[in-house]
């Protein structure tokens, strides 16, 4: 019986910790994936990797396909503890 | 020691004979080799496809020591051939020269694959299959239709497999939609229903690879080099700052890194087609038009991505696993 309880204990703190995303720090791929719609929903917005910023740490890079001043006001600067980084791409077309 | 004059004279006499000679490939004027040094000594070169024993030549066939006083120098220098450009027809075409399906411009054969035991030509679902608007089957031409490459002549595979590339829907505000859906959550409130309708846009799904593969009609005529690269040494992983190169129709042999992986991207495929792609890597500047099938290497010659998008500044990368997953492929 005891040990019932301990496995049920066990399995809701489990599932707390999983819904509590704030205490595991999230992965730069897990916040790229959960941020990407609606970054790739903002107007001119052609892409979005994982790349490095100036300082050669992992950034989220949002690709332009022309300067979009509103856009790139408008993004966020950081996501989740990531550098969120605009660069202009160009239109991506295949070759 | 001999005068140039006197040289050129000893050649221009003296080449047709030279040129007769079963192994000569070629006669000039250069400065004589001897032990492996330059000299400052004048001499009729001649080049042979390989050096062989005096002994084992014909008298006709030897080279003399000298001519009328003026030295000779043999070099070796293997056989001459015209250097064929990656436009023109190739047989056996090695990986880095212009390909298509009959319906497209051109595109790059990237390298040969196997699927289940057979070799295969690799390339984009858009060089290979004309983006889905193709048959199992359909004739592929190497070079190209742009480059000149016509039917029968020029037909080195056919189409054997494609990963269909899912394009999505323009976007667009659906006025139509949108009337439609007043009218019914205004029929929902009059009868006091809290049910309310919503628009929903059909999203098309994401894609992983551009890429197709076609069964060479002869072995002979396709060849598992690269051009300027050599042959790929296995399978990479490409990661953040992974040098790379490639070997393509349009630029010929580019290198550059992995600037970007994760890479969510959407692709232009002209006539306002438009797809998405995930997973993918990003690099440089290192590809135009017609670069489209390239196999990707890494520093090692290991082949990490299938080439197939870009912009100016930028150069949108298959992941290999992906391709090979999509596919059934391996080495």
């Amino acid at each position: 019986m005891k040990r019932w309880v301990a496995a049920i204990l066990l399995c809701l703190a489990a599932g707390d910790l999983l819904a509590n995303g704030d205490r595991m720090p999230l992965t730069i791929e897990q916040v790229k994936a959960s941020h990407e719609r609606e970054l790739l929903a903002q107007p001119g917005v052609v892409s979005v990797g994982i790349g490095r910023d100036d300082q050669g740490r992992p950034a989220i890079v949002v690709g332009l396909d022309k300067p979009h001043p509103q856009t790139q006001a408008a993004l966020p600067r950081v996501l989740d503890g990531y550098a969120v980084r605009t660069e202009i791409v160009g239109t991506i077309r295949a070759r | 020691m001999a005068q140039m004059d006197e040289v050129r004279a000893r050649l221009r006499d003296h080449s047709p004979k030279l040129l007769g000679r079963s192994n000569v490939v070629a006669t000039g004027v250069g400065y004589k080799v001897t032990a492996g040094k330059r000299t400052k000594e004048l001499s009729v070169a001649c080049s042979v496809a390989q050096k062989v024993p005096l002994e084992s030549l014909a008298v006709r066939d030897r080279v003399p020591q000298e001519i009328d006083g003026v030295p000779t120098d043999v070099i070796q220098t293997g056989v001459i051939r015209a250097l064929a450009t990656r436009t023109e027809r190739q047989r056996p075409a090695p990986g880095g020269v212009s390909i298509g399906h009959r319906d497209i411009t051109a595109g790059t054969l990237g390298c040969l694959v196997r699927k289940n035991g057979q070799v295969m030509i690799l390339s984009n679902n858009h060089v290979l299959a004309n983006s889905n608007d193709a048959q199992v089957g359909d004739p592929i031409l190497q070079p190209g239709p742009i480059d000149g490459g016509k039917l029968p002549a020029d037909l080195i595979a056919e189409l054997q497999q494609f990963v269909p590339i899912s394009f999505g829907e323009p976007p667009s505000d659906c006025k139509f939609a949108s009337g439609m859906i007043a009218l019914f959550n205004a029929g929902c409130r009059a009868i006091g229903s809290r049910t309310r309708y919503r628009i929903y846009r059909i999203e098309a799904a994401d894609n992983l690879v551009d890429a197709a593969i076609a069964h060479p009609l002869k072995a002979a005529d396709v060849s598992n080099d690269i051009l300027d690269i050599g042959r790929i040494a296995g399978l990479g992983r490409g990661e953040l700052g992974t040098p790379l190169q490639k070997s393509g129709r349009t630029t010929g042999l580019t290198r550059d890194e992995i600037t970007q992986v994760a890479v969510t991207v959407n692709v232009s495929y002209g006539s306002g087609r438009e797809a998405r792609f995930t997973d993918q890597l990003m690099a440089g500047a290192m590809s135009q038009g017609g670069d489209s099938g390239s196999a990707v290497l890494d520093g090692d010659k290991r082949l990490v991505g299938l080439l197939f998008a870009g912009s100016d500044n930028s150069t949108i990368i298959n992941r290999i696993e992906h391709v090979f997953s999509a596919l059934g492929l391996s080495l």
